[in-house]
């Protein structure tokens, strides 16, 4: 009996020690996933600055707004906050990003900033990549009759990166898939 | 007067006696110190060779026991004076060869380093030449026109002409993001009509051509872009 213990001890280690040794990735290549997910966050930056921008044409906003759901994992929610009240409103992404487009401001400007890992992407059991990326927004938006609402919301986004394959050409490509998921609001303060 | 005249005589030979016992005395004593001299020449000769095979041996073993402190030159330079002395010892030769074979293979490793080092050079200057320049110059320019159109209609425009190079708007585009010990890794695949479209929302044109495969009438049907 202790026998068989000890065997399959034995086999459990070895079989471990080979998934694990499969699935260490060099330091040059889990640099090249960190800045991956990091531009991703920096492209969403931009597609929210492009649909807010009531400069924006209509169809370019709902085509940019089609590019900017490829980005995210299906069921993300966005948290939204004012200085005007407490709470926090969570909308699913494309809700929130055609709110954006109708925001009742005649002049709307977003832009992000410092934007940097608060949590370094780590292996999950099931083989993804997960961490957290801090942003700061600034919000400016100005009526028609010139009222100004500005505001500075820290937000955290979750990145998922996946190594996953597909075939181009007959050949079997392997690529790393990056997906945010829930971006949540920590703070918001008047600008 | 007669008594006179011998003593004189008398005075005279013994005056030449003592003349030439000194001359004898002299002249040996002359011989004796040009010998000791000559010796003392010799033993400073012997005594010097032995000081140059000393070092010569020593040079010569620095040469071969070197473990990279001294440059390949300041050795050759070492081995060069060693072999001007022309020392007649038969140990001195046998590390002259020794050090001769440890210099030819170092010599061998550094213009094999050399050679793997202009070769790299050149492998380089070719992609970058492909990349940069050549068949690919026209893309990189068309996306970084898409890039710094003015406004939406001009990038539009750019994106149109930029596609016409292409065997459709579905063309997949690869942009790889690492290559390292062999695996390369890539962002999601996309088609040429988004990644022209990223490129105008963005106003960037962050990657640059690294492949391109063309169908028979010359069309673009993929693209493989690296970072700039």
């Amino acid at each position: 009996m202790r026998k068989i213990f000890g065997l399959t001890a034995a086999l459990l280690l070895t079989f471990s020690a080979s998934v694990m040794a499969q699935d260490d990735i060099s330091p040059a290549r889990k640099q090249a996933i960190d800045s991956l997910a990091l531009e991703k966050v920096r492209d969403l930056s931009k597609y929210i600055s492009i649909i807010g921008n009531k400069d924006t044409p209509w169809s370019e906003a709902n085509r940019v707004i089609e590019r900017t759901l490829e980005l995210f994992a299906e069921g993300s929610l966005m948290g939204v906050s004012s200085i005007n009240r407490e709470e926090v409103n969570y909308y699913g992404i494309r809700e929130y990003l055609e709110r954006l487009m109708a925001l009742n401001y005649d002049k709307v400007t977003i832009s992000w900033y410092n934007i940097q890992y608060i949590s370094d992407l780590e292996r999950q059991p099931d083989g993804r990549y997960v961490g957290v990326i801090t942003i700061f927004q600034r919000f400016e938006g100005t009526t028609k009759e010139g009222l100004r609402y500005v505001d500075v919301t820290k937000k955290d986004v979750t990145v998922y990166v996946e190594r996953k394959t597909t075939q181009i050409s007959g050949r079997i490509i392997g690529f790393w898939d990056v997906l945010l998921g829930d971006i949540r609001v920590t703070e918001t303060k008047p600008g | 007067m007669e008594r006179l005249s011998k003593s004189s005589a008398r005075w005279k030979s013994r005056a030449r006696f003592a003349v030439m016992m000194l001359l004898v005395v002299s002249l040996g004593a002359g011989f004796s110190s040009c010998s000791s001299q000559k010796k003392a020449a010799k033993k400073k000769a012997e005594q010097e060779l032995a000081e140059k095979k000393s070092k010569a041996k020593a040079d010569l073993m620095a040469i071969i026991n070197d473990d990279g402190r001294m440059t390949l030159e300041e050795k050759e330079f070492k081995l060069a004076s060693v072999k001007r002395m022309n020392l007649d010892d038969q140990e001195i030769r046998d590390l002259i060869t020794q050090a001769e074979e440890k210099l030819a293979a170092e010599r061998s490793v550094i213009e094999r380093r050399k050679e793997e080092e202009r070769l790299k050079r050149e492998q380089e200057e070719r992609e970058r030449e492909l990349r940069e320049g050549g068949p690919y110059r026209a893309i990189n320019n068309s996306l970084d026109a898409v890039a710094n159109a003015g406004d939406v209609s001009s990038a539009n425009m750019r994106i149109r002409e930029a596609l016409t190079a292409f065997a459709g708007d579905d063309v997949p585009v690869l942009i790889l993001i690492s290559s390292d010990g062999g695996i390369k890794d890539y962002d999601r695949p996309t088609t040429i009509r988004k990644y022209l479209e990223f490129v105008k929302d963005q106003k960037k044109s962050p990657n640059k051509v690294l492949n391109a495969v063309y169908d028979a009438s010359g069309k673009i049907r993929e693209l493989e872009l690296i970072k700039k």
